[in-house]
């Protein structure tokens, strides 16, 4: 029995989000996150702990609860960890769980071990069987409407050429003694390259994907009166709003949401970061420095006019290990002289006028820039859904790990682990390819047999 | 009804299937006939002599771990091995041996003759005795009436053959022999689910009108590697093959007489196997193809007779002479038994249980050609499990059946009775998921245990095998402590046959997995006098190569057979399930899956009937 994990609080912000773990590896995996290889805790009771992220650097204040098998939900050793409840945080507390060989739960995959281990009797069995139904179904209905028939249909091309590289090598395997040509090993890098080039975009396609489901945080920083509210509303107003103010907003810190191209994104205006002038001032800068933390991005505004005072030149070196683009604000009025020297090296520099609405449309497009092809929210496939992620990623791992065995010169049928894992992974998704199916391949491409 | 003898077990049938599964009930304490229609045939190779091939050769050493006959018979008469993929890694290393076919058949003979609780008869069974959904007896073409607890059926292609040289046709098992009518047409009363299939067999030459020397000479291994873990050494001579090519003209006169090939005017009916073409088929799904391969195998020492692997076909038999001696080297050759294709009945092999028990028939058993397979080694494998597991019914043992990971026997069993067959079914590694934990040299790791709990491992083997094991054991541990330092005389040698960089020193162990290392160097380099043979290192070093692969192999197969394996309750009562569709309850019955995975393999069932169906499984 593998292990599993899910985020089992809806998805979105709230003020805890809880990740579950179940079966063999929950504990180890746990100390591994606590960096305590000697956390030995009580099964039942709660403990205060710190995350880390691979870096080293903290990640999140955590509690967590081990429930020790028999006596859990599933009836596996399991792992509840209550994180903050930022998607942010989840979703790298997730991935830490995934590199240390967690699998992402099927719907309803924690109930059906419960199930499996008889934690449940027949009639909780049935109410939560109706439950798995109702999220396959609506899983189902959603995959047809938007993904899984696409996604399927896309990788097509790259699974034929990934069964015409497996029965290539099966064949040198198996019929030896066969008339057959050799081996074009030049051949079979390429059209492995080729899968993987393939497999690679679409995994690369989820750091846009999984946006269209969570949403950008888009946090505008600078320090004060170089017009971020003024941008922020620009934004706001060529921009489709969607959702006006969300509630617990405070008077320094607002949000709304709007879309770029399709993309939600969450847009924070902040209160100007300067050294503070009094204690109000101070928890406002305090709260903007929060945001700025959570942001999948900022935005820097300088004002262009008045040129680099020393407040702009901490809030860029702030931002400078973040994703960020810089706005030079109030390009209707004179520039500055000698910022453009001053701007020079910094990248991704976008000019604007929240006054006449000049370069607006630049900085949305720079916005979602570092985002990859975001044109293809439209036009082209993305992977939304993690576990399609999950799969794909393994898929990529197993191939790669292919392709330097045959770079290797090592023998066909270690070369052919990777292959046939990673047919497996895709397999998950497009549906199962059988040895027949590979065997038939064999056969209508070469003459076999004696 | 009076029976004139009365046995425990009855198997019918003489070829590879019928041979062991009578070898093994006789040893397992079960009073066995083996009723066969002609004593002197017992054991025949009725296709090409030879036995092994890749994944063939990992069956015939499976069989003899669990104790079976095979390997040690031919060992005994091989007169040409082979270790093929000898290039590549162990798993998919297999012994491949040619055999002579009238000593083969003698020594198989002999081998039963001198086995305890078993007789030989010979007779044609013409119907089986069934009373209440159980088997009690056969009864014989010539009146005799043989009481049984236990039948395993193993006929080949006997049931209805049907033999076809261009438009001639007639009944036969075999050319020369009779086809088995009552038996298949008293099959079909019981009501089991039949079907047609069809394989072929080449012209066999007179030796003497072969020009040889316009062959190329294939010689075997110079030191064989043996079938079973019981040979020390073959004695017996050996001899040579010869590799030769059709050319176009031979092609373009098939092509031009298709018309005359049963198979293309729709008079065969059966399927064929894929992997077995005959020239006819070859010939037009390959037409590109301006030459195909040809063997010139010898039938054994006592006989000039040739076969022309390569060329199997169902033409006439005088267009097959014209054909043949079209071939360079074949001017002058005379066919002396010509080629053919033949038909046969065999029953679906979905009627089975994994221990080749019919469900419809208690005590009832199919090994071999009759559940679909072709090949000599896929028969033997089934008749072996099959005769083990009447013999187990009548004493009240527990029946064996062999997993998937753990054996190419569990793999086709598995296959057979949870997927059927639509074509002649062979083995192939690619079948096997665990590949590379299933080598030809482990056989006896894997399956020696299971043998010797039976009671088909003799003392003498049992204290072979742990002395194997031990001595496995001892090499890792040499390998890994044993390093190969820079300053030592044959560093530079084995640095200048890798590509990669080997450091000050490295132990053996790694130094074997890096590419272009050979086990042959390994083997110089370990010290001597320590009573490991190279078999002994190879095995350890083979262990070694595969052990991250296969943890990486296991871990994503894994994820797929988790609810898969659940098995479904036996007698579930689908009508009890709530939320079950009438359609898919229909379904269902029809089916009966026994795991999950079957169910979820059935067309037309939907996922939600899968998930219903999976957790009253659970509950269970």
């Amino acid at each position: 029995m593998d292990t599993i994990v899910a985020v089992a609080t809806p998805p979105g912000r709230s003020a805890i989000g809880v990740i579950r773990l179940s079966g063999p590896l929950a504990l180890g995996i746990m100390r591994a996150l606590v960096s305590d290889q000697n956390f030995t805790p009580e099964p039942n009771r709660s403990y205060v702990k710190k995350i880390r992220r691979g870096s080293g650097d903290d990640l999140d204040q955590v509690l967590v609860n081990y429930f020790q098998q028999p006596h859990s939900f599933t009836g596996e050793d399991m792992v509840e960890i209550s994180c903050h409840g930022s998607p942010l945080i989840l979703r790298h507390v997730l991935d830490l769980t995934l590199s240390r060989d967690a699998r992402l739960a099927g719907p309803g995959e924690f109930t059906l071990r419960a199930c499996q281990n008889g934690k449940l009797n027949l009639s909780q069995a049935e109410a939560i069987r109706d439950l798995i139904n109702a999220q396959t179904d609506a899983a189902a209905a959603q995959a047809a409407r938007q993904l899984n028939g696409e996604l399927s249909r896309a990788l097509q091309p790259a699974k034929e050429v990934l069964i015409e590289v497996i029965a290539k090598l099966e064949s040198a395997l198996e019929f030896v003694e066969d008339d057959l040509p050799t081996l074009e090993l030049e051949e079979i890098n390429k059209q492995l390259a080729e899968v993987l080039a393939n497999i690679r975009y679409l995994v690369g396609t989820y750091s846009v994907g999984h946006l269209l489901r969570d949403g950008l945080r888009v946090v505008i920083v600078g320090r004060p009166n170089v017009g971020k509210s003024s941008l922020f509303n620009g934004l706001l107003r060529s921009e489709r709003a969607i959702v006006t103010e969300i509630a617990g907003t405070t008077r320094d810190s607002i949000t709304e949401s709007i879309s770029i191209k399709g993309v939600p994104i969450i847009l924070t205006d902040t209160a100007g970061i300067r050294r503070a002038g009094d204690k109000i001032e101070a928890i406002g800068v305090e709260r903007a420095h929060q945001a700025m933390a959570d942001a999948d991005l900022l935005v820097v505004v300088i004002d262009g006019s008045v040129g680099l005072l020393a407040d702009d030149v901490s809030v860029l070196f702030q931002a400078k290990e973040r994703t960020h683009v810089v706005a030079i604000n109030k390009s209707d009025l004179r520039r500055a002289p000698g910022l453009d020297d001053q701007v020079a090296g910094l990248s991704r520099v976008v000019r604007t006028s929240a006054v006449t609405a000049e370069g607006l449309k630049d900085l949305s497009a720079a916005i979602l820039a570092p985002f990859g092809e975001v044109d293809s929210v439209n036009e082209g496939l993305l992977i939304t859904d993690s576990r399609h992620h999950d799969l794909l990623r393994r898929t990529q791992l197993e191939l790669e790990a292919s392709i330097s065995a045959l770079d290797e010169r090592a023998s066909e049928e270690i070369v052919l682990v990777g292959l046939l894992n990673g047919l497996r992974y895709l397999g998950e998704i497009t549906g199962e390819t059988t040895p027949d199916d590979i065997l038939s391949k064999i056969f209508s491409t070469f003459c076999i047999g004696k | 009804m009076v029976f004139d003898e009365e046995f425990d077990v009855v198997v019918i049938g003489g070829g590879h299937a019928g041979c062991e599964a009578a070898s093994a009930a006789g040893r397992l304490g079960a009073r066995t006939a083996l009723v066969t229609l002609n004593l002197d045939l017992i054991g025949q190779m009725s296709c090409n002599p030879a036995i092994g091939g890749i994944a063939k050769g990992h069956l015939v050493r499976e069989i003899d771990a669990l104790g079976g006959i095979m390997g040690r018979v031919a060992d005994r008469t091989g007169i040409q091995f082979r270790l093929l993929n000898r290039s590549r890694g162990p798993a998919v290393q297999s012994p491949r041996a040619q055999t002579d076919r009238a000593r083969y058949r003698t020594e198989m003979r002999r081998t039963l003759e001198d086995t305890d609780n078993l007789e030989l008869r010979q007779g044609m069974v013409s119907d089986l005795v069934v009373h209440h959904g159980k088997v009690s007896g056969v009864l014989l073409q010539d009146g005799r009436r043989i009481a049984a607890r236990a039948v395993v059926v193993a006929t080949g292609t006997f049931l209805n053959g049907l033999i076809h040289t261009g438009q001639h046709t007639y009944t036969a098992g075999r050319a020369g022999e009779p086809a088995s009518i009552e038996l298949a047409a008293s099959l079909k009363r019981l009501g089991f689910p039949v079907g047609r299939l069809k394989t072929g067999t080449p012209p066999r030459l007179d030796g003497r009108t072969i020009n040889w020397g316009a062959f190329q000479v294939q010689e075997g291994d110079e030191r064989p590697v043996p079938f079973s873990f019981s040979t020390e050494t073959i004695e017996q001579p050996q001899m040579r093959c010869y590799v030769g090519y059709t050319t176009s003209s031979v092609h373009n006169a098939i092509r031009q007489n298709l018309g005359e090939s049963p198979l293309y005017s729709g008079q065969i009916k059966g399927v064929g196997p894929r992997y077995c073409p005959s020239i006819e088929d070859k010939v037009v799904k390959f037409a590109d193809k301006d030459r195909h391969q040809l063997f010139l195998e010898p039938e054994g020492h006592d006989t000039n007779e040739v076969y022309l692997n390569g060329f199997s076909t169902s033409l006439p038999a005088p267009l097959q002479q014209d054909l043949v001696r079209m071939v360079p080297g074949l001017e002058q050759a005379t066919i002396i038994r010509p080629g053919y294709a033949i038909e046969y009945d065999f029953v679906d092999p979905r009627e089975l249980g994994a221990d080749l028990q019919c469900r419809r028939v208690a005590g009832l058993f199919h090994a071999g050609q009759i559940n679909g397979t072709t090949g000599y080694e896929e028969a033997a494998c089934q008749g072996l499990i099959a005769g083990i597991n009447a013999a187990a019914l009548v004493t009240g043992r527990k029946a064996i059946r062999l997993g998937r990971e753990e054996s190419y026997i569990g793999v086709l069993v598995d296959d057979l009775v949870t997927h059927g067959v639509d074509e002649p079914y062979r083995i192939f590694t690619s079948r096997a998921e665990y590949r590379l934990s299933l080598r030809h040299d482990n056989a006896d790791e894997r399956l020696t245990g299971y043998g010797r709990g039976l009671g088909l491992v003799s003392d003498t083997g049992w204290e072979r095998f742990l002395g194997r094991q031990g001595r496995i054991i001892k090499a890792k541990n040499i390998l890994k402590s044993n390093r190969l330092r820079r300053s030592d005389p044959s560093y530079v040698a084995a640095a200048s046959m890798t590509s990669t960089a080997l450091g000050d020193s490295i132990s053996l162990s790694d130094l074997a997995r890096r590419p272009g290392i050979s086990m042959d160097m390994i083997y110089q380099l370990l010290p001597q006098h320590l009573g490991l043979s190279q078999s002994d290192v190879e095995s350890a070093l083979a262990d070694n190569l595969y052990a991250g692969y296969i943890s990486a192999q296991a871990s994503a197969i894994g994820r797929l057979q988790r609810n898969d394996q659940l098995r479904i309750p036996g007698n579930i009562n689908y009508r009890d399930l709530d939320g079950l569709s009438s359609e898919m309850i229909e379904r269902l019955e029809r089916a009966r899956p026994v795991t999950i995975g079957e169910a979820k393999a059935l067309s037309g069932l939907t996922p939600a009937a899968v998930n219903t169906l999976y957790i009253a499984s659970v509950q269970s």
